[in-house]
This record gives structure tokens, sequence and C-alpha cells, in this order.
């Protein structure tokens, strides 16, 4: 089958891949790229650990056919693991015990970065709940992950 | 901060005087969670070396059928294809069973449910094996089916097994329930049911399998029991125990069908499959493959008839619960004990008749999950409770005070209750925490288009196994000649922390900072067989074997450090990774000098710690005796909203205070209080797994729903009681489990309080509390 090639940022380095038109970003990247914080927990586009910023949004990688990565900047938990206010998420995550058995936690993190980049002072507690209601997590009853994350931003923020 | 030598010497002593337990009840940061933070590939399917092949399964189609052929070789020649595997490629026993040897790995002769697995398909890529899964031609001729396990226990019934379908029957007697209906004023019936709930970790079933140049195997998966993973591999594949060596990877949460058969299938086929290619074999389930093939919680029947005094007294009570247990037995025979131990609530009742049966359907089978059977039973009992308030005309809090398990009464089957009893201070807790009475009194005169309504339950929950087998555990702890200390043991960590926890106590009794550890990986070659991790038995139990493991590495260390300080080793004192002498703390040798030195003079560093809970007392025929050494008790209130117009509802506010004996670490309690109750509040709520003539119709989280942080209570205030226990570490009393348990009987009588009924069937879903409004003449 004919491959497409691309080119595109990732975690700020230019990349450049063939791939075939059904294969999906999540598989490019992780099986590719080697960006394994990616997780897959459906499949099907409904549990969030796939989730990765494309152009700084958050998109489902595993719905998402790689060759439409052609030309963006795309951003895994890899990219961001320098960043200073993700070292700052993560170490509230660990603070808050917010990582249980840690699948969702890439996807949690990004989604939460994304919030309170984005946000004006420390987001509200449901605007929290509201930022990360498109990652599933099992373990933790999200009630950590909200604390942690706000706790973060009060020191991102400051 | 600085600190004078002085101080930082007055601090040390004070900290040697808390011996022990120095560590012991802080919420330290968990030393296992720094990679899963960075997102590092620590996962099954992030560790696939080259050459890698993908398994996909074929499933059957038909609920029971018999298998007339299967046709592979349309598909073994599709591109890419290395190998389809069938009950033909099995060199050893087709059995991949855990307690009754009654499910094979590969159907053979006839399919009994629509998760049987008929073969597997290997190929160069997970596409390719998919696709050519559909070139599989499995030809079948269905038989009768039966699907609900009332109809399944009758005589004339389709026998899914050669045998009848009531795989267990497990009986408590106590007393004279006909005498106690006599001498009872109100007698109250209800019927109960509950639904197919998914445990949805959200890492599915995954095994990968890495053939070794010596013949031997190496399984990497995701796993509770790697120990019992590596027997059942072993007799799929004919070959000795050591032939074979089985890893834990991080594993993406469990919560019981990974302690079930399901690891054993993912680990066999891609066992298999790597003997047949030689090459390492992935067999990953997809979420759809998991949710019909993996084991679920089993749908109940469950009736009660209650005869109480009318000033509320519980006289005699009779329960009969059937559990739908699918096409196979699996865990669920144990599963069934625990429910029927349970049936009667946190109650002392003088006559008490329970009969539980687990039986076949054609139904994709039912297993391990999550608080094992306390589910079902307490939503019956605690919705029960509520039932015979309203006959009573009495709260239902004052019906509860006047029959719960306190210190000095007796439980279903006549166990006593002591000291260690919490279930009082957990109610108080709950009560006043959310200002019932008030509330229910604001509540009881409502009228309108939004009502509020608050609800209570409780329940006790026997510790660790019981009577589900025997509770040891093995902990290895070894020190490396730089001091860190490597903790060992077979025992799993899914997401709890309680490895974590063992480290702890480990460091805790040992006096070193926790950051001195290491978690090694549960591995079959490196640590002794210990039992399966389940029951939420790693604190209380895997603790003790942690203390004894630290408590001998501490003698040798303590020597050390005594011919280094020149005493008595009676004399020294280890704190904070310091050893000095006691009383005068003004010279240390440090933990590392200490090693050091044994290294130096051949003190071996190494050591192996063990524990056995007492053996569990009680009669077969009666379940009369001491099931469980110790109970953890809980309480919750939950106060909801509900439209009565529309039937949505949501919880406002959810309360709940745990018994757990003494709280190691007292956050890690907490995130199990969290992350249980929302799992129970989905099973209140929204999840339900649902079976059309055995065909599972929602296998997808897009029509499955499980709680999304916008489904949880706005408030959730979780409260630790703590007293003590007689088997757990330090009085620890077990936690995973129980707090999933109460939040679908407190939502329910929340239900019951706002609207005037309640609605006894799993999972309260809107449209059901609407046709209870409507019933009701409301809205």
């Amino acid at each position: 089958m004919d491959r497409i090639r691309i080119s595109f940022r990732l975690n700020g380095v230019e990349r450049e891949a063939f791939v075939s038109p059904e294969e999906r970003l999540l598989d490019m990247l992780r099986d590719d790229m080697g960006m394994k914080s990616v997780k897959e927990g459906c499949g099907t586009g409904d549990c969030g650990t796939c989730t990765v910023l494309v152009n700084g949004k958050p998109v489902l990688s595993c719905i998402m056919p790689a060759f439409q990565a052609r030309g963006k900047e795309i951003t895994t938990l890899e990219g961001l693991n320098e960043d200073s206010a993700m070292k700052v998420i993560q170490d509230k995550f660990r603070e808050y015990h917010a990582a249980q058995c840690g699948f969702c936690t890439p996807a949690m993190e990004i989604v939460g970065y994304k919030l309170i980049k984005e946000s004006d002072g420390v987001p509200s507690k449901e605007e929290v709940k509201e930022g990360i209601s498109g990652v599933l997590c099992r373990c933790t009853g999200y009630y950590d992950i909200v604390d942690a994350l706000r706790s973060a931003a009060e020191v991102i923020k400051k | 901060m600085s600190v004078s030598v002085e101080e930082f010497i007055g601090e040390l002593q004070r900290k040697a005087e808390r011996g022990e337990l120095l560590y012991i009840g802080q919420s330290l940061r968990r030393i296992d969670d720094l990679e899963k933070v960075l997102g590092k590939p620590i996962y099954t399917n992030d560790l696939l070396p080259r050459e890698t092949l993908y398994a996909r399964l074929v499933l059957s189609k038909q609920p029971h059928a018999i298998l007339k052929g299967i046709g592979v070789a349309r598909a073994i020649s599709y591109p890419t294809v290395k190998a389809v595997l069938t009950y033909q490629d099995i060199p050893g026993e087709n059995i991949s069973s855990t307690i009754i040897p009654d499910r094979p790995l590969f159907a053979f002769e006839k399919v009994r449910s629509t998760g049987d697995i008929v073969a597997a398909v290997i190929a160069e890529n997970e596409r390719r094996a998919a696709e050519a899964t559909e070139l599989v031609d499995v030809q079948y001729e269905p038989l009768p089916a039966v699907f609900d396990p009332i109809e399944a226990m009758k005589p004339d019934a389709p026998k899914v097994h050669s045998e009848g379908n009531v795989i267990k029957h497990m009986k408590v007697r106590k007393g004279d329930v006909e005498k106690g209906f006599q001498d009872s004023d109100i007698i109250v019936e209800n019927t109960f049911r509950t639904q197919f709930q998914d445990a949805v970790p959200l890492e599915a079933e995954t095994a990968l399998a890495i053939p070794r140049d010596n013949g031997k195997l190496l399984i990497i998966g995701s796993m509770q029991t790697p120990h019992h993973v590596q027997a059942a591999v072993a007799r799929v594949l004919g070959r000795p125990l050591e032939d074979i060596e089985v890893i834990q990877a991080v594993t993406g949460g469990a919560f019981g069908p990974k302690s079930d058969e399901p690891p054993y299938d993912v680990s066999s086929i891609a066992a298999l499959g790597a003997i047949k290619t030689g090459r390492p074999v992935l067999m990953s389930m997809t979420r759809k493959e998991s949710m019909i093939a993996h084991t679920k919680r089993h749908p109940a029947i469950i009736h009660h008839k209650t005869g109480v005094k009318s000033n509320g007294r519980l006289v005699a009570s009779e329960v009969q619960i059937v559990l739908d247990g699918g096409a196979y037995a699996s865990l669920g025979v144990l599963v069934i004990v625990r429910a029927t131990f349970h049936a009667n609530g946190p109650y002392d009742i003088p006559n008490v008749k329970n009969d539980g049966y687990k039986v076949y359907t054609n139904n994709t089978y039912t297993g391990s999950f999550r608080g094992f059977g306390a589910p079902q039973a307490i939503f019956a009992a605690e919705a029960q409770m509520d039932e015979i308030a309203r006959k009573l005309n009495m709260d239902p809090l004052d019906l509860r005070l006047m029959n719960m398990l306190r210190p000095g009464s007796r439980t279903s089957t006549g166990q006593l209750m002591d000291d260690s009893c919490g279930l009082p201070e957990c109610v108080d807790a709950v009560v006043s925490a959310s200002n019932y009475r008030e509330k229910r009194r604001e509540y009881s005169q409502q009228s309108g288009k939004v009502r509020r309504g608050i609800g209570i339950a409780m329940l006790h929950h026997g510790n660790a196994l019981g009577p589900e087998g025997n509770d040891y555990a093995y902990v290895h702890l070894s020190v490396e000649k730089n001091g860190r200390v490597h903790l060992g043991t077979a025992l799993t960590e899914y997401g709890t922390g309680a490895v974590s926890g063992l480290a702890q106590i480990a460091a805790s009794v040992l006096g070193i900072p926790l950051d001195y550890f290491v978690l090694d990986r549960p591995d079959t070659l490196a640590h002794h067989e210990t039992g399966a991790t389940v029951a939420s038995r790693v604190t209380a139990i895997g603790g003790n074997a942690a203390r004894d493991a630290a408590m001998k590495l501490k003698e040798r260390a303590t020597a050390v450090a005594a011919r280094l300080l020149g005493v008595s080793p009676s004399d020294v004192r280890i704190v904070d990774g310091l050893a000095f002498v006691s009383g005068n703390p003004k010279r240390t040798v440090s933990w590392e000098e200490v090693v050091r030195a044994a290294y130096e003079s051949g003190v071996e560093l190494s050591v192996i710690g063990y524990y056995m809970a007492p053996q569990c007392v009680w009669d077969q025929e009666t379940g009369l005796g001491s099931p469980y050494n110790q109970y953890t008790f809980g309480a919750a209130v939950a106060e909801v909203e509900v439209d009565v117009e529309t039937g949505q509802y949501r919880v406002l506010n959810y309360y709940v205070a745990f018994d757990v004996g003494k709280a190691i670490n007292p956050k890690n309690v907490i995130g199990q209080l969290y992350g249980g109750s929302v799992q129970g509040i989905g099973y209140a709520m929204m999840e339900e797994l649902v079976h059309v003539n055995g065909k599972v119709v929602n296998p997808n989280l897009k029509d499955y729903y499980i709680p999304t942080s916008m489904d949880v209570p706005e408030r959730m205030v979780p409260i630790i009681v703590e007293k003590p226990g007689s088997m757990g570490v330090y009085g620890a009393k077990i936690i995973a489990e129980p707090p999933i348990v109460l939040p679908a009987p407190a939502i329910r009588n929340a239900i019951m309080n706002a609207i005037g009924d309640g609605v006894n069937d799993l999972p309260i879903t809107a449209e059901k509390v609407y046709r209870k409004a409507k019933e009701l003449g409301l809205g």
C-alpha cells in the first residue's frame, strides 16, 4: 500500500515519517517515534489516555490518522518532562498521590498542563474537573488529581 | 532552616522513642510513582522487543453450541500471519482455570459463552492479525441456551456443563429462623437485583512471551499473581514450572479480574505463540475483547425475608442469593462464600438462614472483582434495612443503631465482636459530618420538582482471605553495598501504593528513610510463591512479612553497628539512617557505614520475612464460627438531589468513614476511599454490561459508562477511624475493596428519602427513578 511521506514537529524537533493511510497517530508516536507515554486504553476515542497536544490542543491520538500530523506540532509528555510547569505538576501528582496505577497519568498531566497554561490565575475545582473530563481514571476518583492540579497551578501562577 | 547540634540530637532521641513505629501513620510519598508521572516505558506494551509478533482472538459467535469445525487454512495463508492457534496446538492440558478445571483455554467440542476463545491468530502486526481472525471459519451447531440463573437452577434447564448448573451452594444456619419469624411482629420481604459490572482497568489484559535460548520462556504481563500465571502456563505447555519465568510489569489497574483467569489466557496464548514461532509474542486484549472475554462482577438476584419486633429489633433473617456465574466457575466459587457470609449486613441477628448459589448460565463468565460478592450482598441488606424502617415508621439510622455490630455483639456466624469493632465510631463520624438528623427532618417535607434526600449504609467486611485460602506472605529484603535496600515480593502493586507501604513498614522498623528503598519487580524466579494478591491483603498480611524481614535484617545491622560503636547491640538505636548509642546520640555511624562494615565482615544483609495468619475456624455445613480473623467496618451517607420530572439525579455530598485498624499511610487510605467510592458510584448509578441472549451489546467505553470527573459528587468527605485489629500489621485492617460497596445502598436509600420509594435493581438510572416517580404520582 502507498505510504505517505509527512513532516511535522514532535516535541520541538523536526521529524519525518512514512505512514500508511490507515495508520493511527497513536501507533506512529508509540511504535515509530518511541513516545511510550502515549497510552492506548480503548482504541475508540472514549478513554482519553492517548491524549497528546496537536498545535497546542488536546487530541485523541487513537482516532487521528497519522498523516494528518503533516505540518503540525505534536507534543507528548516526553517533550514536557523538562518544562518547569510540568515539573511542578509531576511533583504535585506525587505529593497528592494522584498517580495510582499511572496509566492515565501522562494524559491527565497533559490536559492539566494545558488547562493551567491557558487559565488566568488558579482554575477553580469545577474548571479543573471540566478540563480533565476527557480523560478517564479508574483508580483515584479524580479528587487527588484535581487537588494536585490546583496546587500546581498555585505554584505556577505565583 | 538550620538546627543546632543539640536540637538535632534531641530530635534523634525523641524519634528513637517511637521505636519501630518511626514512620508508621505518616503520609509518606510513594516510591513507585516517579516513572509513572514521567510517562516512562514501564507497562507491558511499552517493553516489546524487535521482532515481536501480535496475537488477536477469535471469540465464539454463539453462546452455546457444538463446535463442528474450525477452518484455519484461509487465515494461515493471509499476509504476515505466522500461526493460528486452536485447541489442537496445546501440548499440555487445555485448561485455563483457577479452582475448578472447567474452562478450556481454547474451545473444545463446544462453546458455552460468547466470551469463549476459539482460536488466536498471530501475525507481524496487530491489524493483519485482526483481519485474519475474520478468516477463521468456525462452524457451530447451536444448542439450547440458558441466560437466567433462576431458570438455570431448574432441573430441566439446558446444562452448561455435563453436571447440573449449580456450581456451589453455600449456607449459613444460625438459631431457628422459623421460630424467629413466629416471634416477630412484622415480616418484610423484598427481592433485589444487581447487574454485570466491568472492572475496566484502563490497561486491558496483556502479556508478552519471549522465547529464551535454552527453550525456556520469559513472560512479562499485567497481572495480580505471577506464580499462579506461571502454573497456568506450565499446565498448558506441559512444562515444569522452572521453564517459565513470569515477571509482573507495572500494571495499569487490575481490580480483581487480573487475579482471576484472564491473565492465564493472555499469558498462555502468548507462550504458545512464542514456542510455535520462536519469536516474542504479545497477546494484548483490545478493550472490546477484554469486556467480552474477561471476568465481570456477578449479577445477583437476592431475596430477603426479615422478621422484626415492632420496636425495631431484628429477630430473624433469611436470605437467598443467586449469582449468575456465566459459563465458568472462576474464582466465583469463593465470591459466593463471601457474599453469603455478609448477606445479612453488619447486624447482630439471633436467627439466620442464608443460602448462596453460584450458577452456570451461557452468559460470559463472572468472577473476582473488588468487593468479591460484598457489593451485591450489602446493597440488598442495606436496602432491606430501609424497607424495614419504612414499615416500622422508624428512622433508618435508629433501626441500624439498635441492631448494628458493636463490641460484644455477634455476627451471623456467631463470631463475637471484640474492641476492634469500630462500626459505632464510623456511624457517628458520618452522621455528624453530614448533619444527617437535621437534613432527614428537613427533607421529610418536600414538594415540587427538585427534591433532596439523604441516606445511610454500613458494612462489615471479613478481612483478607479467611475462608478463601491460606493467608501467608513472603517479603525479601536485600541490601546493596551502597546501602540501598531492595524490597522484593510476589505480592504485586497495581495502583494502591500498598507495596510502597511495605517498604514504609520495613523502613520504619529499620530506622532508615524510605528513599533508601528500591522496589524490585515481582518475579517468579526471584521471589517465593506468596499466595494471591487479592482480598486487599498486601498491607495487613504482607505488612507482617515485611516487618518480620526488617526485624531479621535489623538484628544483623544492629550487631554490626554495636561493634562500630563499641557497645552492646541492645544499646543501639537507628533513626533516620543514623545508628547511635541509646540516650547518647552525639556519636553516630551512618547506615552506609554499617552496611559497608557488614560487607567487609561477611555479614549477610539479605533476609526473607514470612507471615501466616491464624487459621479461621468455621463449620462447613452451618457456616458457624469465625470465618475471618478480623473485620473492617464502614459507614457512608449520601445526599442526593432528584428531579422528579425527569428522574435525573446527582450525588451532592458523600461522607464515608472506615475503621481501618491502623492507617499505615493515611494518604494511601484516603486514595482508596476516594477511588473505591467512585467506582461504587459507577456501580450504583450508571455501569451495566448488557447481555442480550448471551451477547454483550456494549463492550466499549462509549456505551458502557464509567464515572468521569464530571460525575463525581461535588464533595466527598473521607474519614479514617482506627480500632486496631488482631491480625494485621500494627493493627491494620484491609481497605482497598470495601469502599466500593457503600455507594449503591447509600444512594438508593437517599433517593428513597427524596421521593418516597427506592429502586431495587442496579444500576439506579435516571430512567428507573423517573418510572418510580411516575408510579408514586410525582412529577
